[in-house]
């Protein structure tokens, strides 16, 4: 405890040397930070596809309905408490086959209804339930019970699209993580050359500490404090970059299709996502900075 | 070796503020600064630098230890501040046993010794002032400690008009001056010199002689190493020589 307060009241010292080491460190820094830049920002960009397929995929989840074709004769409101009263759904909207019919007819531009219905000896149309599900997941259960349903004909759901892109999402979290262990690798490797080129650089100095009885945490914390710094900078130009994208990507949507628009934009990311993503790169930045710095400077105090 | 002084071991500067806890308790009258018993010291390479060594040195003396080069003196201080291990024999500086010693207890116990090299090794980017101030910031002290030290000290070796020039902007005498004041400005107890004096004129040598002396004189314990008879021979200071290995008073 007495140390951490002795450390603070030196702060000065340390914030001195770690500046000093930086300079040491020239170009080498530019590559340190800007290979922590590159891995925070695809880190941050796939973290923020992932979620946005998420959330589109929630909102296939909340309007998923399965469209449940009663056999002739049956009347969709006699159904409908039955079908309200299973766990899985939220609500029904009965639709009698003559109001789909109308409707049908208006759609294919018809509008002698009576004319078109006299034409096939009346109504072709059987009573139908729209159903609306809690989630993509209990759809095929659902689908399943109210099949077994007594005058239910058909049941009609569209989950295989939502399918494809929740494995497609699965799939590109797998390789961005895998893309991301490799880089954070890298990202070390290249601060703790730098960071040792800098204690090099330095030898003498340390040499001549060593001499006067300079403790090894005092020589070697404005080394890992440097290793630290590159962190932390390349975690704030990633996530400049990261907020740079998103604004061109909104600009871009706003010239887009309804469609598009509808799918990207209808749920804004959550306060909770907008301040886990700066945390999370910042995290990220330190915990490979100082990763870098300490197997950069172990070798040297390990002795 | 025992020649007692009655000068008390501490200095103008104040007291070091690790140096409390430090002082054993003496059974003798007067205490030892450095005390080296039946060390032996083989390198690697197999050769032999000291050989059964004994010394004792009390607080407040003032000794020179002679040889030819490569005959071990500065094996000897090396031993000192723990930058070597004996191979044999025990070595007691302020009645710390330096062979145990790791990592921050060595550290701590340097704190307590000065060094001053041959070769001066001065930080070439720093200041006469920085170069100063560095051994008290590694040391952890204050920046009010720093600055209330540093110009006393430059002004014991003569040094405050240069406080700003760089260590290549200085004669060799004067490079060794700031050296001398890196080594005290800790206020150490013990003060080594490794040959202080190898690369200068007999005049700046005089000059670094007098101002070890200077401390010597407020307290300090002083062990310079040289190969100059003649610097040796205008001093009354008690004298050591190392031949092949073993110690020999020769002096004092």
């Amino acid at each position: 405890m007495s140390n951490v307060l002795q450390l603070l009241t030196r702060s000065d010292y340390l914030l001195r040397e770690t500046v000093l080491g930086l300079k040491r460190g020239g170009w080498m820094n530019w590559a340190a930070v800007s290979t922590v830049t590159v891995l925070l920002f695809l880190f941050g960009m796939s973290v923020q596809a992932s979620w946005q397929i998420d959330r589109i995929l929630a909102q296939f989840g909340n309007q998923l309905e399965v469209s449940v074709y009663l056999d002739t004769g049956i009347q969709a409101a006699d159904l409908q408490p039955t079908v309200a009263a299973l766990p899985e759904v939220i609500a029904v909207t009965p639709v009698s086959k003559e109001e789909a019919w109308s409707n049908l007819l208006q759609e294919m531009g018809s509008s002698e209804i009576r004319g078109a219905t006299e034409q096939l000896n009346g109504n072709p149309l059987v009573d139908e339930l729209k159903v609306k599900v809690k989630g993509a997941a209990e759809v095929p259960t659902l689908a399943g019970k109210l099949k077994a349903l007594p005058g239910v004909d058909a049941v009609q759901y569209v989950d295989e699209a939502v399918q494809r892109i929740s494995q497609l999402n699965q799939g590109l979290s797998w390789l961005s993580l895998g893309m991301i262990t490799v880089l954070s690798g890298t990202a070390i490797a290249v601060i703790n050359t730098t960071i040792r080129l800098i204690v090099m650089a330095r030898r003498r100095e340390i040499e001549v500490m060593q001499l006067v009885g300079a403790t090894t945490t005092w020589i070697y914390l404005p080394f890992i404090l440097q290793g630290l710094m590159l962190g932390v900078v390349g975690a704030l130009v990633a996530w400049g970059l990261i907020t740079g994208v998103q604004e061109f990507l909104a600009s871009l949507l706003q010239q887009q299709s309804e469609f598009i628009q509808f799918l990207t934009s209808a749920s804004p990311l959550s306060w909770q996502q907008q301040v886990t993503l700066p945390l999370a790169l910042l995290g990220l930045g330190c915990s490979v900075g100082l990763l870098g710095s300490l197997f950069a400077v172990r070798r040297f105090a390990v002795k | 070796m025992s020649v007692t002084t009655d000068r008390s071991p501490t200095s103008s500067f104040g007291q070091p503020p690790s140096s409390g806890s430090s002082l054993p308790p003496s059974t003798q009258a007067t205490e030892v600064a450095i005390d080296l018993e039946q060390v032996t010291k083989v390198y690697a390479n197999g050769h032999q630098a000291l050989l059964g060594v004994n010394l004792r040195v009390t607080k407040g003396e003032f000794l020179f230890v002679t040889g030819p080069s490569g005959s071990g003196k500065s094996t000897l201080l090396k031993l000192l501040y723990g930058e070597e291990k004996p191979t044999q024999g025990q070595v007691i500086v302020n009645g710390n046993a330096i062979v145990p010693l790791k990592g921050n207890q060595l550290s701590k116990l340097r704190r307590q010794i000065g060094i001053v090299f041959q070769d001066y090794k001065l930080i070439p980017r720093r200041t006469v002032l920085e170069n100063v101030a560095f051994v008290l910031w590694a040391q952890g002290f204050t920046r009010k400690e720093i600055h209330r030290r540093l110009m006393p000290t430059l002004k014991m070796v003569g040094l405050q008009d240069k406080a700003d020039c760089f260590p290549h902007e200085l004669s060799g005498g004067e490079q060794q001056r700031v050296s001398i004041a890196r080594a005290v400005v800790g206020t150490p107890q013990i003060l080594l010199a490794d040959e202080p004096t190898g690369n200068l004129d007999p005049d700046n040598s005089q000059q670094v002689i007098k101002i070890l002396q200077r401390l010597n004189a407020i307290g300090v314990t002083v062990i310079v190493t040289t190969h100059d008879e003649h610097l040796v021979r205008q001093s009354h200071h008690p004298v050591v020589q190392i031949r092949e290995g073993h110690l020999f008073r020769v002096r004092g």
